[in-house]
Formats: C-alpha cells, sequence, structure tokens
C-alpha cells in the first residue's frame, strides 16, 4: 500500500505586484485502494494543489510538506516525482508537435525501466491496443503528434490514456470532466474505474458532481478559501449538488466570498 | 585567408596543367583560368552582422585529383528501388539510375563526366544562367577549383516518383577541400524530388564549398531537402540557388547540423510570373562553432510568391544567426512574400540572433515578417517531465517539436529519421557539456 499525505500545505504564487498566498493550510491524507474527490468552488486552490503535488515550479510552497510513503517529496523535481508514483491527468495538456503520441508513451514508460530492461515494442504494443479499445480510441490517434489538433474531448481522453499506460500509485484528476459530453464523460470514467484496485489512488478535482456518479468516490471533500472545510463520503457531494457551496458556508459559518473569480 | 602576394600566375599553370591531366574539356579550362583571374579583385560575399572572414575557407589554392578509398562510403541505407548517387572525395561509387528513367532521357552522372559527355548543357547552363563566378572570391574560387559533384538533368513532363538520393562525402582522410556543385536542370512540366547528404569521414582540417544551382523551368515542381552533416575540422560554404521560371515551384527543406563553422547562402529567385518558393531551414550549433546563415528570396516576376521559415537550435557556447532576407523587385505586382525566424537559445552563453531583412520596392505586395529568439517552452517541458521523463530527454522532444515544420518536409521517412536522430545525436552532446 502506498500512501500520500498533505500536511499543513500553504502555497503562494508570485502575481506581478505581489505574492498571493492560494493554500492556506491543507491537510489530506490518502491510500491506494482510495478514490478521494476533492470538490470546491473556482478560485478555491483545487488546481493549486494538485499542480503543487506534482511540482509545477510556479507554485511556492511556503509551509508544510507532502510525503510521498513517508519521504518529502518537496525537493524532488518533476520528473522524479513522477517516477515515484504520481502522475497529474491536468486540465490543459501541453501540445507537442514533431512528437508522436506513441512514440511518447513509450518514453513515459521506459523511464521507469532500467536501461537494459526497454519494453519491447510487442509489449507495448499489446498494452496500446487494449487501452486504445478501452477507451474508444482509433489507433490512428497514437500515431498523431502530442495533442497537437486535438479537441477538448480528446485531450482528455488522451490523458487517460497516458494513465492507463503509465499506471501510477497515485492519479491527481484535475478536472477531467471540464468539456466533455456525457458519452465521453462515461468513456473517461470507465478508464479511471479499470485502475481501481489495492495498488491505484486517485484524487478527483472536479466543479461537478455528475462525474461522481461515474467514479464513485470514498471521500470527499470540499476546498473553500484554500482549505478543506468539511470531508465526508459520497452523499457529501449529492447534498453539495443540491444545496450548493453557499449553502455549506453558511452552515459551517465561513466568511469567505463565492465570487466566481476565474482562478 | 589569401595572402596579398599569391603568386597567381604560378597557380593558373598547375591549375590548368592539373585540369589537362584530367582531361577536362577546354571550355572549363579556359573558365577555371578566368576565375582565378577574377579572384584577386573580388571581395568575399557581404553576410550582414556576422564575421567570417578569418575562416580558412580559401587556404588551399591547388587542384589535385586522386582516388579515395571507396570502403569510406560502407554501410550508406540502400533501399530497394533507391535513385541515388554516391561520391567520396571526387570518385563516385555508385550511381544508380533506373532504366526506364534513363530511356526517358534523365540524366544523373558526376559533373566532370557531365561536362565531357553533355557538353551542350553544361556548358550554357554551369555557372551561367543561375550563380556566377564574378559575384564574389567564393564563388570565383569555386569555378577555380571544382573538384567533385553531380549533374541532373529531368526533361520535358518527366514526373519521377521516388526522390533522387545524392551522398557527398568529404574525404578528410587527405589534406585537400572539397569544392562539389550540384547542378540540377528541372525542364518544363518536370517533377521530381531531389535529397542530398553531405558528410565527412577522416579528421584533416579542410574546408568544404557546397554548390547547388537548380534551374526550374516553367510548371515544373523540385523539392530539395539536404541534410548537412560535416566533420568537426570542415569549414563549410553552402551556396545554394535555384531559379524559378513561369509557374515552377521550388522548394528548401534543409537541415545544417555540421560540427563546424558553416557559412550558409540559400537563394530563391522568383523570375516567372507566378512562380512559388517555400525556403525552410533548421540548424543546430553546439561547442564554439558558429552558423551565419542568408536565406533570401527574391520576388521579380508578378504573382509570385516566396516564403521563409528558419528555426535554429543553439546550446553551449555556440553562435548563430539567421538573416531572412526578403527582396521585392520594382514591377513585381502581386508578390507575396512572409518569413519567419526563431531561434531556441538552450544555453546562457550561446549568441542567437534571427534577423528579418526586407528589401520592398513595388507597393502592390503582402509581405510580413516573425522572429524571435526565446527559451524552451517551460509548459510542454513541464508536461513531458510530469510523466516521469528526465529533463534532458524533455527538452529534445520539445525541441523536436520546435523544428517539426521543417523535419516534416522532408519526403522520405528514413531521411526524416535520419535527420532526428543526427540532431538527437548533436542535441545530447551539447546538453552533456551545458
Amino acid at each position: 500500500m502506498a500512501t500520500l499525505e498533505v500536511k499543513d500545505l500553504h502555497v503562494s504564487i508570485k502575481e506581478e505586484k505581489e505574492t498571493r498566498e492560494i493554500l492556506k493550510g491543507v491537510n489530506l491524507t490518502m491510500n491506494t485502494g482510495e478514490i478521494h474527490a476533492i470538490m470546491g468552488p473556482n478560485g478555491t486552490g483545487k488546481s493549486t494543489l494538485s499542480q503543487t503535488i506534482m511540482g509545477n515550479g510556479a507554485y511556492h510552497v511556503t509551509q508544510g510538506d507532502v510525503l510521498l510513503n513517508g519521504e518529502s517529496i518537496l525537493g524532488m523535481p518533476v520528473d522524479e516525482r513522477a517516477r515515484k508514483g504520481l502522475f497529474l491527468a491536468m486540465q490543459y495538456p501541453a501540445e507537442i508537435q514533431g512528437v508522436t503520441n506513441a512514440e511518447f508513451l513509450r518514453a513515459a514508460i521506459n523511464a521507469r525501466r532500467p536501461e537494459d530492461d526497454q519494453i519491447s515494442v510487442m509489449a507495448f504494443l499489446k498494452e496500446l491496443d487494449k487501452n486504445l479499445s478501452l477507451l474508444d480510441m482509433s489507433e490512428q490517434m497514437t500515431e498523431r503528434y502530442l495533442n497537437e489538433g486535438f479537441s477538448g474531448g480528446e485531450k482528455k481522453r488522451n490523458e487517460i490514456l497516458q494513465l492507463l499506460m503509465i499506471k501510477p500509485s497515485f492519479a491527481l484528476l484535475d478536472e477531467i470532466d471540464s468539456g466533455l459530453d456525457i458519452d465521453a464523460l462515461q468513456v473517461v470514467s470507465k478508464g479511471v474505474n479499470s485502475l481501481r484496485g489495492d495498488n491505484f489512488g486517485s484524487l478527483i478535482i472536479t466543479h461537478y458532481q455528475r462525474l461522481l456518479n461515474y467514479i464513485v468516490p470514498d471521500v470527499v471533500h470540499v476546498m473553500m478559501d484554500g482549505r478543506i472545510v468539511k470531508s465526508g463520503d459520497a452523499d457529501l457531494a449529492k447534498k453539495l449538488e443540491k444545496e450548493g457551496y453557499a449553502g455549506l458556508r453558511d452552515e459551517l459559518g465561513l466568511k469567505v466570498s463565492l465570487v466566481d473569480d476565474n482562478r | 585567408m589569401i595572402s596579398a602576394v599569391q603568386d597567381y600566375e604560378a597557380i593558373k599553370t598547375a591549375v590548368e596543367t592539373a585540369a589537362n591531366e584530367h582531361g577536362e574539356p577546354h571550355w572549363f579550362v579556359e573558365r577555371r583560368l578566368a576565375a582565378i583571374d577574377a579572384m584577386q579583385d573580388l571581395a568575399l560575399p557581404e553576410m550582414k552582422r556576422y564575421d567570417f572572414h578569418r575562416w580558412p575557407l580559401m587556404d588551399n589554392m591547388e587542384l589535385n585529383f586522386r582516388r579515395s578509398d571507396k570502403s569510406l562510403a560502407d554501410g550508406l541505407p540502400k533501399a530497394k528501388n533507391q535513385i541515388r548517387f554516391v561520391q567520396v572525395g571526387q570518385t563516385t561509387v555508385a550511381v544508380d539510375l533506373p532504366d526506364e528513367l534513363a530511356d526517358q532521357g534523365v540524366i544523373l552522372t558526376d559533373i566532370f563526366s557531365a561536362f565531357r559527355e553533355h557538353p551542350r548543357l553544361t556548358e550554357k547552363y554551369f555557372m551561367e544562367k543561375v550563380t556566377n563566378y564574378k559575384e564574389n572570391k567564393l564563388t570565383a574560387y569555386q569555378q577555380a577549383f571544382l573538384n567533385a559533384g553531380v549533374f541532373l538533368y529531368v526533361p520535358k513532363g518527366v514526373e519521377i516518383k521516388r526522390p533522387i538520393e545524392a551522398y557527398l562525402i568529404q574525404d578528410s582522410t587527405v589534406k585537400q577541400p572539397m569544392v562539389s556543385h550540384v547542378l540540377i536542370i528541372a525542364e518544363e512540366n518536370s517533377q521530381f524530388s531531389f535529397i542530398q547528404h553531405l558528410n565527412t569521414k577522416g579528421d584533416e582540417a579542410n574546408a568544404a564549398h557546397c554548390m547547388v544551382e537548380v534551374l526550374s523551368r516553367a510548371n515544373s515542381h523540385v523539392h530539395f531537402s539536404s541534410v548537412d552533416e560535416l566533420g568537426e575540422h570542415t569549414y563549410s560554404f553552402l551556396h545554394r540557388r535555384a531559379n524559378l521560371s513561369r509557374n515552377a515551384r521550388f522548394d528548401w527543406a534543409i537541415g545544417i547540423v555540421n560540427d563546424q563553422n558553416t557559412l550558409g547562402d540559400i537563394t530563391s529567385e522568383l523570375i516567372g510570373e507566378g512562380a512559388h518558393s517555400e525556403s525552410k531551414v533548421i540548424a543546430v550549433t553546439t561547442g564554439k562553432q558558429s552558423n551565419g546563415i542568408n536565406n533570401r528570396v527574391v520576388n521579380r516576376g508578378k504573382h509570385t510568391t516566396a516564403n521563409i521559415s528558419q528555426r535554429g537550435v543553439l546550446l553551449e557556447k555556440s553562435e548563430l544567426i539567421f538573416n531572412g532576407i526578403g527582396n521585392i523587385i520594382h514591377g513585381a505586382s502581386g508578390a507575396n512574400a512572409e518569413q519567419e525566424n526563431r531561434v531556441l537559445m538552450m544555453s546562457d552563453h550561446a549568441h542567437g540572433d534571427a534577423n528579418p531583412i526586407l528589401l520592398i520596392d513595388e507597393d502592390d505586395v503582402i509581405a510580413g515578417h516573425a522572429a524571435s529568439v526565446g527559451q524552451v517552452d517551460q509548459n510542454q517541458l513541464y508536461y513531458l517531465m510530469s510523466r516521469g521523463i528526465d529533463k534532458e530527454l524533455a527538452q529534445r522532444l520539445v525541441i523536436r517539436g520546435f523544428l517539426g515544420p521543417v523535419l516534416e518536409e522532408i519526403p522520405l521517412p528514413e531521411v526524416r529519421q535520419e535527420m532526428i536522430d543526427v540532431i538527437e545525436r548533436k542535441l545530447e552532446d551539447g546538453q552533456h557539456f551545458n
């Protein structure tokens, strides 16, 4: 079993004139075998949390720690964190011309293997075919350049394809449902669910409860203003859908502005 | 460089003797001698914002012919149905031209055989229509000391499906400059692509002068690509020019991945109405090498289109200057000339520049330019690294993406892969020292 712990995490970003604190003390512990969902209004730091765990240089940890299996990962570069078992399905995946999807996937798999034990072409293609068919993707997608000219839905599917090929211990899914129609949402959910098991954990970031009908979480956390303000089981998400974030805020007596500031 | 007191008469006598012993036709020997005369007064070509005056490009003023060891060409890829020309030093190793093309009048042969066997074509076109020895000291040197090369003639209406490949291998196991010439004549309505591979074998310090001149007749359609991979002891001058007649289409896709200083000069002259040229160049520089590249398009005819796209990557302490020169001549109404010059700096110690130079003497035209000197895209790098790919490989993949628009243009997948491999190797070497 692997464990991911976030302890009293404070994170700032530098803006033009000043430094702004986004995370103000986040605590979270998850194990493989569990699916956690983080919900919350715009601008409360959900994406910041996932980017900070992954190691995006734009986010500065000012206090607290992130531990993977008891070891602090904050000093590690992004690629090392990934090889240790973390994966972030991004909201806005980069496009890279000249590098085919297949080539990229092989490089990512081989990065986890010793130089004298790289994956064979046959084994790679077999695994690729299996996952393509699970995600209803055409073989042609793998010969296209990485995310280049992909539609929003294709990009999301491609993130999940990578997830299936790489098989990390923990997958952070940042708004994987945004911009997906209902069919694509089902396909993406099927992909994530196929990994469920003792060796896989996921932290799902979403605005909407809808995704959680397909990927049923074990734990739901609600974030507001840089903190987790409430945790519960899957029913919490349903309650939120009914009452909105404002209802919860008032119930908890929080003084938090919920104006959508698009951050 | 040439000292002021070179004994030109002695040089002429020696060149004349060597050329006659080589069995060259009288007209060509005369041209060599005229070029030596002209050299004395001509200046080096002008290259804006770039200094190459101290390079050892013309230290050797001798003409020698010797056999090279054919085994230096061993290991070249050989595909079925390949149309190819292989030359090591001055020695032609292979000419593979299918009979049906020869029957249609296609000529593929070494340049000196062409002088003897096809004087009607070569005397008229060799450095007469497209380039000229009187342009500058280096073009005169080319004509005076020419010692290698290839001639391709494609008659009217002939379409060649498979690209024609020329492997021109510099023999630097001996002390001797490579002065090589590719002369291509594309007659009306002909259609083909040509791929040049430049390599060096051996460790002697030698200059390489590689000229390409292409005459693209009306309605012809020609694609020229080159993988330039000259060695670390080779200072080179790569001079390439195409003249386009009415409605001709001619494209360059050139990868300059040499290991020593390179002066590149690429020109498309759009003479006939409606001619169109896409001129794409990529360059990668490492170590302390310096590359200066002029990419010039000249719109002379009405409704001509000429676009430049250049992309360069700099590592270590190298220097790379791209000049994109768009020249629209008075009377070329309806001309269109766009250019894009971009360089990517992978090191704080490198020096790169991308200069768009527009010289426009006509009102009714569309012209534009974009230039940038930048760093590797951090978002792309982060994305690749977040999948566990280490920083160096991630950088190389991002660079490949940056060079993609030119790599795309290379017509044979295996040659495209060769270019990618050469670039990867060079990037890896450069990264280890950064």
